[in-house]
């Protein structure tokens, strides 16, 4: 590859070492022994880690990402699967529109999405943040829930659905001895990228927070704003060791090919 | 398997029926798939669906299968009436085109699926699942995942898998479509083999001629949902009922006689002689003049033109082989000949 096509060799390289410096400064910040988030570090010291660790405001914000993004990654595939089945091997009228409908959320500002449940649940109805903050997520999530599903789905044989019938088993078995196990890649990829996605979410998550409802990003944005050091760097490093163990487990499962692959369809 | 009521007989086997159609319609919107179709099934017999893309086959499968609802008509299996019932419930094994092998199962789970449907322990499971395995030449794959397997092994593994469950009609859907042609011809025999050890009921659907005729214990050709000739193939073969069977199984030439008759013959029937005089006792007789020769090798065709004896020009087809290939070129006049029992009468369409 190298030597056939130097100019997209080099562009390739140079668009990794634009993403992976900015990373690898910020790993070696984390480490320093020093006070100020500076490179290079002043020594070496796991110091800041601690500190994070237990640092209250970012111990409740990941609990509280965790819970929100497990959630609504739940309730998302809970919605999202029954409908991809609904949509791809159904007998529905409008079936585009249906899908289209379940899409819209990649579309619509996630901005626009967060301030009109802020401005109707919270303000008017009094709705507490937490739930307001789940339905946000999940309806963010859902494309990702239907279209990686889908593609799954829309990857398998129909006939499977039909073999296992002739062979006996009823609708409701075969959903849960073909149906299901032969999407089980596709809702595990739909799951791990709403994790994520959910995880990292800003906008929603800045819109609808409140005091003691607050996303680790968030929280996150909250303490640069009021000072600035080491400790921000141990807490980044810390989520991108998090996300490279998923990653990880995700390869080693069904790989990313598939994953991705997924997406792309 | 069998059945103890009495069970109506096909009409033209003499055997009971494994399935029936009565006057089967099956439409789409208001295209019609199947047109009105009778057709019984005879238990034990090899039956093969014959007819061109879209006439229907597939669809009278399935509606069989109980995967479509005819839209009218009535179904029976074993002398029941199965129109609507759902697939699980009609006991017939069905070998899909793409094989569906469900590829989260090893082999022996997708053989073993329809027994432990049924319950069968898993002793006599495993049994069954390897009996079925070697019956098809598989049994040292029962651990692989169908992913793994070569197309041909696929198909072995589909065809286990249906005949595992001991059905009623054993379903086949061109499933010889997708291998190499050399697999192909192998499998058919395979196929006939397993057929006969087992004594099932089959039917498959093909558009292949040469299977259908190598194949069949009877042969349904088809055409627009409509069954054109059903028949043992030999019959079928030798005596087509109209001008699209006979076109079918390869019947190149048609002349209509003086009383406005059609008749059919096969291009390797027409013979071709240098003069007039060699001709005179064969029962059909007619100058021709060479349009094209095409070499294959094994024998050489001609192309010629000719005026029949409703004095209609016709295009002719003819077969020789054991010729010079260089005997005859274009422009050459000859005789074009066939004995009586070579001339097919056909009816009309
Ligand atoms: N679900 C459907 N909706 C609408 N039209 C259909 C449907 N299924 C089949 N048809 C039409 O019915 C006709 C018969 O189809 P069928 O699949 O039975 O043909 P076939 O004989 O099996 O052909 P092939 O050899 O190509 O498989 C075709 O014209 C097809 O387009
Ligand atoms: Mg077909």
């Amino acid at each position: 590859m190298t030597s056939r096509k130097p100019i997209a060799a080099s562009l390739a390289v140079l668009g990794y070492m634009i993403m992976i410096v900015p990373i690898l400064f910020v790993v070696a910040a984390a480490f320093t022994s020093g006070s100020s988030l500076r490179f290079p570090p002043e020594g070496f010291s796991l110091q800041w880690f601690e500190a994070a660790a237990g640092h209250t405001p970012f111990r409740a914000a990941l609990l509280t990402s965790l819970q929100l993004a497990l959630l609504s990654t739940g309730l998302a595939l809970a919605v999202g699967v029954p409908a991809t089945l609904a949509i791809h091997r159904g007998k529905l009228p409008g079936k585009g529109f249906i899908e289209g409908l379940f899409l819209s959320p990649l579309i619509i500002p996630e901005l626009v999405v967060g301030l009109a449940l802020f401005q109707q649940l919270i303000v008017t109805y009094r709705i507490d943040n937490f739930p307001v903050l789940l339905l946000g997520h999940t309806a963010l999530l859902l494309p990702y829930a239907v279209r990686v599903t889908g593609a799954a789905l829309a990857g398998s044989d129909e006939s499977l659905e039909e073999a296992a019938r002739g062979l006996g088993a009823s609708p409701m078995r075969t959903f849960f001895s073909v149906t299901l196990p032969v999407l089980r890649p596709g809702i595990f990829s739909a799951g791990l990228l709403g994790f994520i996605t959910s995880f990292n979410n800003v906008p929603l998550s800045l819109l609808l927070q409140a005091r003691d409802t607050r996303t680790l990003p968030i929280s996150m944005l909250d303490y640069v704003q009021q000072s600035y050091d080491p400790m921000i760097a141990a807490v980044s490093t810390l989520i991108l060791a998090g996300t490279v163990v998923i990653a990880i487990i995700a390869e080693r499962t069904v790989g990313f090919t598939r994953i991705f692959g997924g997406i792309n369809r | 398997m069998t059945t103890t009521s009495p069970a109506p007989f096909a009409a033209e086997t003499g055997s009971p029926a494994a399935a029936e159609f009565r006057e089967v319609t099956q439409r789409f919107g208001d295209f019609t798939a199947v047109d009105r179709m009778d057709l019984t099934i005879g238990a034990g017999q090899f039956t093969t669906l014959l007819g061109p893309s879209g006439c229907g086959k597939t669809t009278s499968l399935r509606m069989l299968a109980g995967y479509t609802r005819p839209t009218e008509g009535r179904i029976l299996i074993n002398g029941q009436d199965a129109t609507t019932l759902p697939p699980e419930k009609r006991g017939l094994g069905m070998v899909f085109q793409s094989y569906a092998l469900f590829p989260h199962m090893t082999v022996a789970e997708n053989v073993g699926y329809g027994l432990k449907l049924r319950k069968v322990g898993r002793v006599d499971r495993e049994a069954q699942v390897t009996e079925a395995l070697e019956m098809v030449g598989l049994a040292h794959l029962a651990r692989r995942k169908p992913r793994s397997l070569s197309g041909g092994q696929q198909q072995r593994v589909a065809l286990a898998r249906a005949i595992a469950i001991r059905p009623t009609v054993l379903l086949l859907d061109e499933p010889l479509s997708n291998l190499d042609a050399r697999l192909r011809v192998q499998m058919r025999s395979e196929i006939r083999r397993i057929q006969s050890e087992t004594g099932l009921s089959v039917v498959l659907v093909t558009h292949d001629q040469d299977e259908a005729l190598e194949m069949s214990d009877d042969m349904v050709v088809m055409k627009s949902g409509q069954i054109m000739q059903q028949g043992h193939p030999a019959d079928v073969f030798s005596a087509p009922a109209n001008r699209f069977v006979a076109d079918f199984l390869g019947y190149e030439n048609f002349l209509t006689t003086s009383q406005g008759i059609t008749l059919a013959i096969r291009p390797e029937h027409l013979q071709v002689q240098d003069t007039e005089t060699d001709a005179v006792d064969e029962a059909l007789n007619l100058r021709a003049t060479v349009t094209d020769v095409a070499y294959r090798g094994v024998d050489t065709l001609l192309m010629l033109r000719a005026r029949d004896p409703s004095g209609e020009e016709v295009d002719l087809l003819a077969e020789t082989r054991g010729e010079d290939p260089g005997r005859y070129t274009p422009g050459d006049n000859l005789t074009a000949s066939a004995p009586r029992h070579r001339l097919v009468q056909l009816g009309d369409d």
